[in-house]
């Protein structure tokens, strides 16, 4: 059937998708070992994107703000930038990395952060000789793109300034998955494992779930190293994962360090995630392993139960980050859910263009309808004026009362999950994150079956 | 004692005139730390931005009212979800955020359009909500875009709506406590007066300072009614734009956030001449203390000695169940400001608590007179309190509970010590008689959980204490 793409008509928003750029340029630089990022701004621009992750992941992150008050804004931040990044560096002996992320005001303001992170530098080499600590801007001001934008560009700037010298040939893989979930970095590295391939996973963010332990010693933090960095100029090939998160560094590494750089489809659902290991296997030469062919075998046994007695013909509104979306609706058609609304939310003009969209419409039944620069009230109006009837709604949080008010069930995926327990924990990517997103989509719809006492007894003897 | 210089702040020497050690025989002449400062940049302070402190904290509660955010996304985005402010309509204020989407063109070539029409946009799409603020952001005031004509223009084209202006950009001030500030005396100046309230009772007051976190408001209301006392507005708790334009019309101002909302209290005294009467609500001996006050006020005590005895003998007892078993523990207090000497004393009085840290994020000198002058000696006074002296305060005095934010208390989770939400509660309310019962349960529920003790054990080392117990 077909698929039709607009974009919203509104020029305001009601009830965003997403964050502004410098939250996504902070994702980025927590999932970083030994960094703080420094946000040049406001203190609401880091307080509140720390509270977000905070209730994402109910863990701490820190995230320092240059704390921009009213005499910056007259006379600029300069010392401001100066001094915060000396008072981390003094008081943070560890630290190595500070991202410096600029913001709308003070990319409205225009202070040189170049020319100040430059005199930090020379001030930190005069007082600790031999320290090292990288230091770089990541322009992201909020009037700009969004936090998917804002992450790209900070990992793009992280490697620019890191992986500077091209370094000896590792046989490593670089793998950028774009925003993902500590359970997918997981399972990214269990993949990796199963082949027998080296590789890193860039960002790091597997103890962003992190223990309560006796020494009360405290690993919440990212753990790619600067030392990572640096050696991703000598790997093998890069794999971009999400073509708006992650396809930028892996173009720089291609295109500064000779590194052959690959795309390949979010790995999201059975066919995406065959592609991706199809692809690691060309690129190393290893075959794919049994192992995952068992994993495979089981995530499919597993949404067979599910599809066409529970899952066909019903309709589906996607929203949240685009790699996401687009991967889950191509996920839907894999176990005759269908997409029906997707929505993207920022002024991005590429995902329009997207293939991986416009190859949709041959793989569903139902049309879809794709609202770019969406947001959430895109959603909530169809849904109340009830031209259009959407069965399950597959998005994250800040959607809640969308399902809540209509009474439709909802299934938690993507950023952020505040309002569902552990849900960071587990991969949405893979054979095992389609099994266990599926699994958690049939739960909704029983649990709303049970609710509503809408042939309920279906499940008597499933 | 003098100012403490914490170990961690050695490069930052300054700080030691933020943080105070009291010791017996010392008050507030001798030492009071420096408050409401610009904070050192870089020391991961817990300041938010002076936007939040208007939207967030205080305009952000109305129930029928639009929050017009003019600023690029994030603004909008990030005080949204981060507040437990229920209202009776069925949470409008919780479920939605609006904001103007500011883009790079707008910057270069002015958002007043762009504000006309998203303001026109959110009215036609809530045909039902006729009530509108619209905040500046940093952006958007440093282009000089001129919000109050754009409201203007749009209400000379929409009689029926009414829309507040509220320039309040995040840079504005070094807290939060500025954009309280700034929404007091902008919303008693153009609002106020404006509206004439249905006077039905003999006895009337505004609330002032309450936000309703889950339920404050709708729980002291109760007690409002059972006194015969006519509420003519809530700032803000589960309170309507339109209430708060008839607040000139009370008879009585009664304050408990002082910090938030002291300056709208004292502006109606000048200007109207409704007398201010501050309580605490917190607390079984400081909201009697309150019940009496406002009773003494209106020449109806006798009904507050009978609300007063009545709440009493509900709830007294099961106080004391939880005074009995949290004597003596060691609480800290790391709130936005005026908590501290809310809760210090209650805690003490009501629960034998000891309270031996309090940092404040954005209180000012009064806050750190009355905080110390209730507070005990032994225990630390900060202000501005960052991430590392935390970690050192903990390890000096010990608190076997923190009364903070979710995140902070994800924090101290690692350190094995329990957090209650000191801002949104974990199951309030806990204003009230019954709503310091919740506070006592919530904090002896986190006290007494039994996973801290097993995250304690080094099961490599020798037998567990639970395994030995069943042995």
């Amino acid at each position: 059937m077909g698929c039709e793409i607009t974009t919203r008509e509104r020029a305001g928003v009601i009830n965003p998708m997403y964050d502004c750029q410098p939250a996504g340029a902070q994702y980025a630089g927590i999932g970083l070992k030994d960094s703080i990022p420094l946000v040049h701004g406001g203190q609401g621009c880091s307080m509140f994107v720390r509270l977000l992750f905070a209730q994402h992941f109910k863990e701490n992150f820190d995230v320092a703000s240059t704390s921009l008050h009213e005499d910056s804004a007259v006379f600029g931040g300069h010392m401001r930038i100066q001094e915060g990044i000396l008072t981390l560096v003094r008081r943070y002996p560890n630290l190595r990395i500070i991202p410096v992320i600029t913001t709308c005001s003070t990319e409205v303001i225009g202070d040189d952060v170049e020319g100040n992170i430059k005199y930090a530098r020379d001030q930190i080499a005069k007082e600790f000789p031999g320290r090292e600590v990288h230091i770089y801007a990541v322009h992201t001001p909020s009037f700009k793109s969004s936090q998917v934008g804002g992450y790209s560009e900070c990992v793009l700037s992280t490697w620019k300034d890191i992986a500077k010298e091209k370094a000896p040939a590792t046989g490593k893989l670089n793998v950028f998955p774009g925003w993902v979930n500590p359970g997918d970095v997981v399972l990214l590295k269990h993949y990796l494992k199963e082949f027998g391939v080296q590789g890193d996973i860039f960002m790091d963010t597997e103890d962003f779930d992190s223990p309560m332990l006796p020494d009360k010693s405290i690993h919440t933090h990212g753990r790619t190293t600067v030392e990572d960095i640096k050696a991703s100029t000598g790997a093998l090939a890069s794999l971009s994962l999400a073509r708006y998160e992650a396809a930028s560094t892996v173009d720089f590494l291609k295109n500064t360090h000779g590194v052959p750089g690959h795309q390949v489809s979010a790995p999201y659902g059975i066919a995406n995630t065959d592609a991706m290991l199809q692809k690691i296997s060309e690129i190393t030469g290893k075959p794919i392993p049994d192992s995952l062919v068992h994993e495979r075998g089981v995530a499919i046994d597993a949404l067979q139960d599910l599809a066409h007695m529970f899952f066909a013909n019903k309709k589906v509104a996607i929203f949240g980050h685009p790699d996401l979306v687009i991967g889950l609706a191509e996920f839907c058609t894999e176990v005759e859910l269908e997409p029906t609304l997707l929505l993207l939310g920022d002024d991005n003009t590429r995902y329009k263009k997207d293939p991986r969209l416009l190859a949709l419409k041959d793989k569903t039944p139902s049309e879809v309808e794709v609202v770019c620069n969406a947001d959430l009230w895109e959603l909530e109006k169809r849904v109340k004026d009830g031209s259009k009837k959407y069965d399950l709604i597959l998005g994250h949080s800040k959607g809640r009362y969308v399902a809540i008010d209509a009474n439709i069930p909802m299934a938690r995926v993507g950023f952020p999950t505040f309002d569902r327990a552990g849900l960071y924990r587990h991969p949405t990517m893979g054979y095992r994150g389609a099994m266990l997103l599926g699994e958690a989509i049939a739960n909704a719809m029983f649990t709303h079956m049970e609710y509503t006492r809408d042939r309920e007894w279906l499940l008597n003897t499933w | 004692m003098p100012m403490v210089l914490l170990e961690c702040d050695k490069v930052i020497p300054e700080r030691s005139k933020h943080i105070y050690l009291k010791v017996e025989g010392e008050d507030q002449r001798d030492f009071l730390p420096i408050s409401n400062a610009a904070t050192i940049p870089g020391t991961l302070s817990e300041r938010g931005c002076a936007f939040c402190g208007a939207k967030l904290v205080i305009g952000g509660v109305l129930k029928d009212t639009i929050q017009m955010i003019h600023g690029p996304i994030g603004c909008a985005y990030d005080t949204w979800h981060t507040k437990r402010y229920p209202t009776d309509n069925g949470h409008f204020n919780m479920k939605y955020v609006w904001s103007t989407d500011m883009k790079e063109s707008h910057i270069v070539f002015g958002g007043e359009k762009r504000l006309e029409k998203s303001i026109n946009e959110a009215f036609d799409e809530m045909p039902d909500i006729k009530r509108m603020f619209v905040y500046t952001t940093c952006p958007t005031a440093l282009i000089g875009d001129d919000i109050k004509a754009v409201a203007k223009k749009v209400m000379s084209e929409r009689p029926d709506v009414d829309i507040f202006c509220c320039e309040c950009p995040g840079f504005a001030g070094v807290s939060q406590s500025k954009g309280h500030h700034v929404l007091n005396i902008n919303w008693i100046n153009e609002k106020v007066g404006t509206v004439e309230p249905e006077i039905t009772s003999e006895y009337t007051m505004n609330f002032i300072g309450d936000f309703n976190i889950q339920g404050d408001t709708q729980l002291l209301d109760q007690y409002w009614k059972r006194l015969g006392i006519q509420v003519v507005a809530h700032f803000t708790g589960n309170g309507t734009y339109d209430d708060l334009r008839a607040m000139h019309k009370a008879q009585l101002n009664v304050v408990n956030c002082a910090r938030s909302s002291g300056y709208i209290a004292n502006e109606l005294k000048k200007q109207y001449g409704i007398p201010r009467l501050d309580i605490d609500s917190w607390g079984f001996s400081y909201m009697a203390e309150g019940i009496r006050k406002i009773c003494s006020f209106f020449g109806i005590e006798e009904r507050g000695e009978k609300l007063i005895a009545e709440e009493y003998a509900k709830w007294k007892p099961q106080l004391d169940w939880y005074k009995e078993r949290l004597q003596g523990t060691k609480m800290a207090i790391w709130t936005g400001g005026p908590r501290l000497w809310h809760w210090t004393k209650s805690v003490e009085d009501d629960l034998g608590v000891q309270v031996v840290a309090m940092s404040s994020k954005f209180g000012h000198q009064e806050d750190f007179e009355k905080v110390i002058a209730r507070g005990g000696a032994g225990t630390y006074y900060i202000d501005d309190g960052n991430e590392l002296e935390f970690f050192e305060i903990i390890d000096l005095v010990k608190p076997e509970v923190i009364f903070t934010g979710p995140r902070v208390g994800e924090l101290v989770k690692k350190l094995h010590i329990p957090y209650v939400n000191g801002h949104g509660y974990h199951n309030g309310p806990y204003m009230g008689f019954e709503g310091f019962v919740n506070l006592a349960r919530d904090m002896y529920n986190a006290k007494a959980n039994p996973l801290l003790k097993l995250a304690a054990t080094d099961i490599r080392g020798a037998k567990s204490a639970l395994k030995e117990a069943a042995e």
